[in-house]
């Protein structure tokens, strides 16, 4: 199946944008991004994690809870929130508090733990059986920001080493 | 560079940096691990030149340097492989909706 690559840009100090087009109608991504039986399926967890709790109230007030559990069965990753605007199939903005735990693993989480916020908004636009997701993560500082775009080098970590030894040979010389 | 970032403390104290310069205590507290060996793990991420250390008074202030890891378009490089990931996943799930009619898009 052909899909159009992931685009991410950073239009303000204070935003992530990504968009992603789906070869799907909009109602059933809106599924996939709102049924907590399907949100498990796809959203990606690091080797040796596991699903702890995926709970989803999803109307303007409602909670959700995502949590894992790391490698030794203690929490390492809880994503909390509240979502405070449910438009189906087309919008629903949610706040996001992060808190890394004791089984994030050895010296990498730990209280590693300066918890982070953000604001994260989906727009789900359909053309031609297709639908384009525009996700928009806003967050409190740049600062905070940008540990947010670090963190992909821990939590993708072979995404991360590909990209490691591509920049090598550049930085040998 | 490589084995600079090869360790997991290596990455956090890296991570933690990104938020602006820190002390080597606040930096060996989260790490479970002694001063001592974090901050050899800091000597290290110094000599490959991602890390800066000055002395103030009694405090070892460390910065990360200006280097090629550290600009935002890698960062953003890394983020996107990781939502990439994730975003391939769904691909997958909505492709086995769509066969079985599980997703049910008409009653939504």
């Amino acid at each position: 199946m052909k899909t159009e690559g992931l685009q991410v840009t950073t239009p303000s100090d204070l935003e992530i944008v990504m968009t992603r087009s789906f070869q799907a109608p909009r109602a059933l991504v809106w599924q996939a991004l709102t049924r907590s039986d399907l949100v498990q399926k796809w959203m990606f967890t690091p080797p040796g994690w596991s699903w702890a709790a995926c709970e989803m109230d999803v109307r303007v007030g409602g909670r959700y809870r995502w949590a894992w559990n790391g490698p030794d069965g203690r929490i390492a990753l809880t994503i909390e929130g509240e979502h405070t605007e449910v438009v189906p199939p087309s919008r629903i903005v949610h706040d996001e508090h992060m808190q890394m735990g004791p089984g994030a693993g050895g010296d990498c989480g730990g209280q590693d733990a300066e918890p982070w916020q953000l604001t994260a908004c989906s727009e789900l636009t359909e053309s031609d059986g297709r639908t384009l997701l525009t996700m928009t993560l806003t967050f409190p500082s740049k600062a905070a920001r940008d540990g947010a775009l670090a963190s992909g080098m821990e939590h993708g970590v072979s995404a991360g080493y590909d990209t490691l030894d591509r920049l090598l040979p550049t930085l040998r010389s | 560079m490589f084995h600079a970032l090869a360790h997991p403390a290596r990455r956090t104290i890296i991570r933690r940096l990104v938020a602006g310069e820190r002390n080597l205590s606040e930096l060996a507290a989260p790490l479970a691990m002694s001063f001592p060996a974090a901050s050899k793990h800091v000597r290290v991420l110094e000599r490959a030149k991602l890390v800066r250390r000055r002395v103030s008074g009694r405090e070892h202030l460390c910065r990360l340097e200006a280097g090629p890891l550290v600009r935002t378009t890698d960062w953003l490089q890394e983020f996107r492989a990781l939502w990439e990931q994730r975003f391939r996943a769904l691909d997958g799930l909505l492709e086995d909706l769509q066969r079985s009619g599980d997703g049910d898009p008409e009653t939504s």
